[in-house]
């Protein structure tokens, strides 16, 4: 049973990469452009990670993440943060990590396969 | 000089021939036929002569020589007598008559007679009008006597008072230095505007002026004639106190202070007058020298390159300088805050203020309007102004005009902003190149041809994405003209509406627009007049989504063109601007929405228009709402 990742990024070329690059290494994804997509997604399925970009039009990282928080159901999923600001890791303290774009692929899969196996 | 004579006959022939002859003597003749008209006539016509017939009806020559004689000694009666009358004649003469002469008359004896009678009467004349000479000499000899006592007298008390103001001066010791130094000149002046009097030092400095006219002493006074001082204190019977010019004996002129006060009063008019003159050239050239000192000072308030302004506690200005006045206008008694910041209430911020309450100098940067329009950043220094006692009587402001600092320091923020946003955008399509290379690599290994070919676009836009981030780089690292292709304005202005239209539906705002078809292609920077329209109209949802005042609000969007420029009017009933706000929405990092404004749209959307040849109008009023007027010509 491959593990599912929901990705969430505004710019649609890096979700395309980021569904690629997963999905060749064995894991299902799933897609969402800002946090409130992000939000009707988790009504549909439960993922076992999310990768999550920080500014985002509308809805933003940080605002998915609070109304993570708040819930007991989701509030366990763990959090990459993959953004291009620096220094803005602690907008999300309960990140298991934090990338910048660009990131090293290795990199990303090595944390990936860290917090939820391959 | 011809005598009177009165001639008194009873016989008409002796009146007519004797008068006619005594007329052809050169005397003024009148006759009277009797003694009773002879009376009458001498008390209306007063003869010095009278020529009278002894013998008459009625009142006789005797009795009216008795009458005449008793009334006038002086007056000398010759007697005319006829044959055998001698004695009579000669009785006559102890009456005192002065001739007598027989009828029928000879005429050589009457001329005779009158001749001796004429000589008596110019001698008698000569007498008393030497009587009457000597009694004038007398008189104004002892005048003169009289006159010379009081000149002495007023001398004397010029010297006494002289003394009393030194002993007076002395007594005030080292606190009236120049009091002691003063040298005073004191004179009196008669009513006839002459010197009577004068000191010791009058004498010494200004010359031996008695006997001379009052205004001799004064420089410009000869031609003025009546009007000094002294003549005031005769005319109005009050001293009088004003600034002269006196000549001195060596041809020096002498500034002095005149003080005049009237002496001795007799039937209401003034007898004399006492003139003090204190010399104030001392006076003068300090005061001169403040003078000087003062104009040096204002010369330097006024050619500062700064706007100055005095104001006093009630927020009204007291002073201001050249430049403020050009920048401003007049601004001495009007408020501060109206004339600076054109605000009815005093500014929150106001440096002034805290200067008034802690005596310390403050600053503040702010944005003031001019009288032509342009706004300008000014940094105001305030410095207190205290009295004598220390108190903080007024501040003064001192504004230095910083908006090309500001400019340029705007610039150079919006390149470190830029450079900010533009490093994020670079970050993103940087991965998001490295995904399409990745896809691109994977898309070969697998031999997926779909992959390939997808990766390839995401590619080739990316390289399109990154060109236009390199071409706004560009844009803000230097100043280029905005150019363009023509653009279709109803598809540029319809374009710019759908933007905007989702963000006014979730606001719900009535959101309206007014774009007819067909408005003809203009040359524009398409991108940029678009940011610019967006700019102003999320501005303008802003300001109806921040109005609590009113329950429903709307947003019109209208799009026009002219033979000569496209025009676009955006109007909201949000909340509106104050004129401060107004004045400064234009400025680059100046937001009235706290934290949820970075102070940057309308700045662009500014400089855009500007950069167009065009101009942005705003009005707008608090509470009501706003409106842009923007105009943008073909050219």
């Amino acid at each position: 049973m491959p593990k599912t990742i929901l990705i969430v990024d505004d710019d649609p070329n890096i979700r395309e990469y980021l569904e690629t690059l997963l999905t060749d290494n064995g894991y299902e994804t799933i897609v969402a452009e800002n946090g409130e997509k992000a939000l009707e997604v988790l009504a549909a399925q439960t993922p076992d990670l999310i990768t999550l970009d920080i500014e985002m039009p509308d809805k933003t990282g940080p605002w998915f993440n609070r109304a993570l928080q708040r819930g007991k159901t989701y509030a366990n999923i763990p959090i990459i943060v993959i953004t291009g600001h620096t220094g803005l890791k602690y907008v999300i303290p309960n990140a298991v990590g934090s990338l910048g774009k660009p990131f090293e692929q290795k990199e990303l899969l090595d944390l990936v396969r860290e917090t939820i196996g391959s | 000089m011809s005598e009177r004579l009165l001639l008194v006959d009873d016989e008409d022939d002796i009146r007519r021939f004797l008068g006619m002859f005594l007329a052809d003597l050169g005397y003024e003749v009148q006759a009277a036929s009797n003694g009773t008209n002879a009376l009458e006539l001498f008390e209306t016509f007063k003869p010095a002569i009278v020529l009278t017939d002894i013998k008459m009806p009625g009142m006789d020559g005797l009795e009216l020589l008795k009458r005449i004689k008793a009334r006038s000694p002086e007056t000398e009666v010759v007697m005319i007598s006829g044959h055998g009358d001698m004695d009579l004649a000669i009785g006559c003469l102890q009456y005192e008559a002065a001739d007598f002469v027989t009828k029928p008359i000879n005429h050589d004896i009457l001329d005779a007679a009158l001749k001796r009678i004429d000589e008596k009467l110019a001698l008698r004349r000569q007498l008393r009008q030497y009587t009457e000479n000597l009694e004038k000499l007398v008189s104004e000899k002892s005048h003169r006597v009289v006159e010379l006592e009081r000149q002495l007298a007023a001398g004397e008390m010029v010297e006494t008072m002289c003394q009393a103001i030194s002993g007076l001066s002395a007594d005030f010791g080292d606190k009236a230095g120049y009091f002691n130094e003063m040298p005073c000149f004191v004179a009196v002046h008669n009513r006839s505007l002459e010197v009577v009097a004068t000191n010791q030092l009058y004498k010494e400095r200004l010359g031996d002026m008695v006997g001379h006219h009052s205004w001799e002493a004064y420089v410009g006074q000869a031609l003025r004639g009546f009007d000094g001082p002294v003549w005031k204190t005769f005319e109005t019977g009050k001293g009088q106190r004003s600034r002269e010019t006196m000549l001195c004996k060596n041809g020096r002129e002498l500034p002095v202070m005149v003080h005049t006060s009237p002496l001795g009063q007799r039937n209401g008019k003034v007898e004399l007058v006492l003139e003090l003159a204190v010399d104030v050239s001392e006076i003068k050239r300090l005061q001169e020298e403040l003078r000087v000192t003062q104009q040096k000072y204002m010369d330097l308030f006024e050619a500062t390159p700064c706007h100055i302004a005095l104001r006093d506690r009630d927020y009204r200005i007291v002073a201001n300088n050249t430049l403020f006045k050009e920048d401003f206008g007049e601004g001495v008694g009007k408020l501060c805050h109206q004339i600076f910041r054109h605000r009815d209430e005093p500014c929150p911020d106001c440096p002034v203020d805290v200067t008034f309450a802690d005596g310390a100098p403050h600053t503040l940067e702010a944005v003031v309007t001019c009288l032509d329009g342009r706004t300008k950043n000014v940094l105001t220094f305030s410095a207190p102004i205290r009295n004598g006692k220390g108190e903080i009587t007024e501040v003064m402001a001192l504004s230095t005009d910083i908006t090309q600092i500001r400019q340029l320091q705007d610039h150079l923020t919006s390149l470190g902003l830029m450079l900010g946003s533009i490093s994020h955008g670079v970050k993103g399509m940087l991965t998001a190149l490295e995904g399409g290379v990745y896809r691109l690599e994977s898309g070969i290994k697998r031999n997926d041809a779909a992959r390939i070919a997808d990766a390839g676009d995401t590619i080739k836009s990316l390289v399109g994405r990154v060109r236009n981030l390199v071409l706004n780089v560009l844009y803000y690292a230097k100043s280029r003209d905005m150019a363009g292709e023509p653009v279709d304005i109803t598809h540029l202005a319809t374009n710019v509406a759908q933007i905007v239209e989702p963000k006014a539906a979730r606001e719900r705002i009535a959101f309206t627009w007014d774009i007819p078809a067909g408005l003809g292609a203009v040359p524009l920077d398409t991108a940029n007049i678009s940011a610019a329209l967006v700019n102003i109209l999320e501005n303008a949802i802003d300001a109806c989504a921040a109005d609590t005042g009113k329950d429903a609000h709307a947003i019109t969007f209208r799009a026009a063109t002219t033979a000569d420029a496209v025009i676009f009017d955006i109007t909201d009933n949000g909340m509106g601007m104050s004129q401060e706000t107004r004045e400064k929405a234009f400025t680059l990092f100046f937001s009235s929405k706290g934290l949820k404004g970075t102070g940057l749209g309308l700045f662009i959307a500014h400089d855009v228009v500007k950069k167009h040849g065009g101009v942005i109008d705003l009005s707008s009023e608090p509470g009501v709402g706003t409106q842009f007027h923007i105009v943008i010509p073909r050219q």
